[in-house]
């Protein structure tokens, strides 16, 4: 989503861009960044429309503010919305993806995408995500033309990222709002909370929605902390990828598992052969493809 | 040694096909029961095709599945196997002790396709679980009878060599 795919007239003109993020805490729905920028010399213009950072805003204000910011020829937006099955498929992938990553490639995605407009963008203005300064290198080694301010608060010293928080943080209440549950047959409601894990609210509603085998609906991000404690009670579920990184043995010692648990042994078979790879002792051809003779069943 | 009875497989209607049902997930589930996967497993078809196959995205506690969905080598069956009623024809319980009693298993369903998933990385032809087919076809070649027009063969081409 952004204001216009194509550069705005002011495009040519040195611009500067706040980033700001939304999202990126709670344990359900999606993470948004979003950027705003405008012509190096609209910024003053820009602080005299009172943007404060997002979150000390009332709703209906920052709503308002969206609404208007929109309407102002002389800005542009764009946000990129992070959804939780991607945010969890990532932080739990085969090679993890932690969230700082992925906000950095956010935020470098939005400036990309901008750039690739053709807007001329001389400084961007960012809200701390790790090391500040390492963060700060990282962006001025992919767009060497930027100068790249990243600090603290961004979001209530500089108005365009302010801005940005504003669009971030709308985008996001909206999304959920909105949020299409894929989890069909439950009685699932949307009194989510707010999404953090401290929420009473948002406590509750986990609870409700858990299930024994599935674990929650995709609104949630299952790789939060909080997630693991609310399923410790639940059915457990081991995974190849981290059987292999918790205790070295390869990825067959599950199956193995699954098989004696329904009664299928190897005869002559020892603790040790239950968790170590199946066709064992058997020729190359049969290790190779995890083929293991049943004798006992 | 236990038992699998399939008699009531090969009847057409006595056990349900559940062919379009089946998957094999890269993690262990440690349930076995009924669940409500449906509600929640909801795969989509992706528009990436690999060696014919299309393949397929879906999710499992967070985390992404890809997989394909095959059809069984033809000759073969899958089978889901439960503890058999252990009834014999007069529908009477055996009696036996229970060192006796071996464990008995019979079809409780049966198919023909299923879909594998991989955690992360796309089905392919070097994925353990298709290579395994490979013994079809050595098993195959194991166990076909001999003929005597294979020992002539065989011992021609032996005098060949020599």
């Amino acid at each position: 989503m952004e204001s216009e795919c194509l550069a705005p007239e002011w495009g040519s003109q040195p611009c500067v861009m706040g980033i700001d993020e939304a999202g990126r805490g709670p344990v359900l729905g999606p993470m948004v960044y979003g950027c705003l920028y405008c012509p190096i010399s609209y910024q003053t213009s820009l602080a005299s429309l009172h943007f404060a950072d997002s979150k000390t805003l009332k709703e209906e204000k920052r709503e308002e503010l969206y609404e208007s910011l929109k309407l102002d020829k002389s800005i542009g937006w764009a946000v990129d919305v992070i959804g939780p099955r991607e945010l969890s498929a990532n932080m739990l992938a085969k090679n993890k993806i932690n969230l700082n990553e992925i906000s950095h490639n956010s935020a470098m995605g939005l400036i990309k995408r901008v750039l690739d407009m053709g807007v001329l963008l001389t400084e961007v203005y960012l809200d701390t995500v790790g090391d500040p300064e390492k963060y700060r290198v990282k962006l001025c080694e992919r767009f060497s033309s930027i100068k790249f301010v990243v600090s603290k608060k961004a979001d209530s010293l500089y108005p365009v990222v302010s801005g940005a928080s504003i669009v971030a943080k709308v985008t996001r209440d909206r999304a959920l709002r909105g949020w299409l549950v894929e989890e069909t047959g439950e009685n699932i409601n949307r009194n989510f909370g707010s999404g953090y894990p401290g929420d009473p609210e948002t406590k509750a509603w986990l609870e409700q929605h858990k299930h024994s085998v599935f674990g929650f609906p995709s609104l949630v991000r299952f790789s939060w902390g909080t997630c693991t404690t609310h399923l410790k009670s639940e059915v457990e579920v081991a995974w190849e990828s981290d059987e292999t990184e918790e205790n070295g043995f390869g990825n067959s010692s599950k199956r193995q598992a699954k098989l004696s648990r329904f009664g299928f042994t190897n005869k002559s078979e020892s603790r040790s052969e239950e968790i170590e790879s199946s066709g064992k002792g058997r020729c190359k051809f049969l290790q190779a493809r995890k083929i293991q003779q049943i004798t006992q069943f | 040694m236990g038992t699998i009875d399939l008699r009531a497989a090969a009847d057409e209607n006595s056990v349900p096909d559940i062919s379009s049902q089946v998957h094999q997930l890269p993690c262990c589930i440690r349930f076995d029961g009924p669940s409500q996967v449906s509600h929640y497993f909801k795969p989509t078809s992706s528009e990436v095709e690999i060696d014919g196959v299309r393949t397929e995205e879906a999710h499992f506690r967070g985390r992404k599945l890809q997989g394909a969905t095959i059809s069984l080598p033809s000759g073969y069956s899958g089978f889901v196997l439960g503890q058999a009623s252990n009834r014999n024809a007069n529908g009477k319980r055996k009696a036996s002790s229970p060192e006796e009693e071996k464990p008995c298993w019979e079809a409780k369903a049966k198919f023909d396709r299923m879909t594998y998933w991989n955690h992360d990385t796309l089905p392919s032809k070097d994925d353990t679980f298709l290579r395994s087919f490979h013994w079809f076809s050595i098993a195959e070649a194991l166990h076909k009878p001999v003929k005597a027009e294979d020992f002539v063969a065989v011992s021609h081409g032996e005098k060949d060599k020599m």
